[in-house]
């Protein structure tokens, strides 16, 4: 709220404008909207496994979350390994 | 003089022994040596069933005809709202056998290895023709159909009603069907109801040319994947460890420490019943280009009741012919599981209160079993001219839960003056704030 003059209040008005414009394109086109199939499916997982180590610290940054946070976006692919398996995926060895 | 009649050359002799055309094949299933003379694990292989692990096709109904049990009259129809068909000629009601039971999709996911097809979601042959003719059991006629966009005809003369039943080479016939739940009035309201949400800034000739009685009852493809895989992540994640504030009043600067982890991964699971689209054309969900997320939204379906293929559930449908083959479809299946994964470890992160970056995954498919469906869309479409050939909007209903999605052109100028119009109006709102502070 204190700031130095309060000019970013001069912001409101094209950011009002940009964002009443793209949601109500988004409640028309539905741009946004496909089928959620890591919910909508039915899966039957194992319990997860995995391992956690520190690797070091960070001081004094002003970011609120890790750089490139990517938890929630489970559709953005990241690099891929080749399977530990590799062809033979008729072990049914898991990988990793 | 003799020259010219003597005989012309003997031809060379062609080429004889083991690879040369003049081999008979093998009949199907017979090997050239006993297997029992073979060591036991290219045994095992050799007799190891066929990949084709699944048949379900329907001999019964080879010829075209699909029969009244009681009458045997072949005027078929499914009774609305129902998994039941109707004879047409006793009104005699008999119930289409589930997949589900019939041939054990949906068992043993955990167990599968490999790559099991089930008979209809097999490749499709290049050459395989979209026009199927049928000669008339009843007069003998030709009766021709057309598999690009339908199932059934009618014999011109008998009467006689013919369905595509089996599964040829050309991919049209899938394994199973899912009949329609949602009657047509039903989709028309849902469509009406969609529209009537969104008629401010909608597109004036879209709204003067609005009539969803067009709408069409369509039978789209879909392969319906079951798999067992396993996959790991690995990854960056962040604990905050203190959070405290810099500066003076008017410069105040909020600062973070963290502790910095090596994160990774790793879960099995499987998935029952993931849908892929199996035309190219309805599979590319590019936004930009079209609106075919509106139909890939109303996924999923009950798959779980779909039912043996019988062409007497299309009649009166349309229906889109499969151009996708389970090899193609494998990399869309890969991307799909990856995401799942990455969902089911989400929860495992919660104690990184500043997030995870994830920086590598892998997955190992271990088996994964495909069957070809068809399942039943109610849709909407508008052509909205422009560049390119202009976009086609969709309006679908699922046909099974009444799920309804649709994508409704935007009259631009109108969208604008409004946004224009609020945003002048929050910034004159701010600017007698502003005045009123200083």
């Amino acid at each position: 709220m204190s700031d130095d003059s309060g000019l970013w209040l001069l912001l409101a008005g094209p950011a009002g404008a940009t964002a009443l414009y793209w949601a109500l394109y988004r409640f028309y086109r539905n741009t946004d909207k496909s089928h959620a199939f890591e919910r909508e499916t039915s899966i039957d997982a194992k319990p997860v496994t995995g391992s956690d180590a520190k690797v070091g610290n960070i001081t004094g940054t002003q970011a609120t979350r890790i750089q490139g946070d990517n938890v929630g976006a489970y559709r953005a692919r990241v690099q891929r390994v080749a399977s530990e398996a590799g062809r033979d995926v008729d072990d049914g060895a898991p990988g990793g | 003089m003799s020259d010219t009649k003597l005989p012309p050359p003997l031809p060379v002799r062609p080429v004889d022994g083991p690879g040369s055309p003049r081999d008979v094949p093998p009949l199907p299933g017979t090997l050239p040596v006993d297997p029992a003379t073979l060591p036991g694990p290219i045994r095992d292989e050799l007799e190891a069933p066929d990949p084709l692990a699944i048949d379900t096709s329907a001999g019964e109904l080879k010829d075209g005809l699909n029969r009244c049990p009681k009458c045997g009259a072949t005027d078929i129809r499914q009774r609305a709202g129902t998994d039941i068909l109707v004879c047409m000629y006793c009104r005699n009601e008999w119930h289409g056998e589930r997949v589900e039971e019939a041939f054990g999709f949906g068992e043993g996911i955990a167990d599968l290895r490999g790559t099991v097809i089930a008979s209809g979601a097999r490749d499709i042959e290049a050459d395989a023709a979209s026009l199927m003719t049928f000669k008339c059991a009843g007069c003998g006629a030709e009766v021709t159909v057309n598999t690009e966009s339908t199932m059934t005809a009618r014999c011109h003369w008998c009467r006689h009603v013919f369905g595509v039943n089996e599964q040829i080479a050309n991919g049209a016939v899938p394994d199973a069907v899912l009949p329609f739940y949602i009657r047509k009035d039903d989709a028309v309201a849902r469509i009406r109801q969609f529209v009537d949400k969104r008629r401010m800034f909608a597109l004036k000739a879209f709204k003067d040319e609005f009539t969803p009685e067009n709408v069409v009852g369509v039978y789209l493809p879909y392969m319906i994947v079951d798999g067992s895989a396993s996959a790991s992540v690995a990854g960056k994640g962040e604990i905050k460890t203190r959070q405290y504030t810099r500066g003076t009043n008017n410069n105040k600067k909020t600062y973070y420490d963290a502790d910095v982890y090596q994160i990774e991964r790793h879960v099995e699971f499987t998935v029952d019943d993931l849908p892929l689209e199996s035309s190219t054309e309805r599979g590319n969900l590019d936004v930009n280009v079209n609106t075919n997320n509106i139909i890939n939204t109303i996924l999923p379906f009950d798959t779980k009741n779909a039912v043996k293929w019988n062409a007497s559930y299309l009649s009166g449908f349309t229906s889109e012919k499969r151009n996708s083959n389970v090899q193609q479809l494998q990399p869309r299946l890969e991307d799909q599981l990856l995401s799942i994964a990455r969902a089911q470890v989400d929860g495992s992160t919660r104690r990184y209160d500043r997030g995870v970056r994830w920086e590598q995954e892998q997955l190992d498919v271990h088996g994964t079993r495909w069957a070809s469906m068809y399942l039943p869309v109610w849709l909407y479409s508008y052509h909205q001219p422009g560049k390119n050939g202009g976009l086609l909007h969709y309006i679908a209903v699922n046909g099974r839960t009444g799920e309804t999605m649709g994508s409704v052109p935007v009259q631009q100028w109108k969208l604008l003056l409004a946004a224009l119009t609020v945003g002048t109006f929050l910034e004159g709102i701010a600017i007698m704030i502003l005045v009123g502070m200083s």
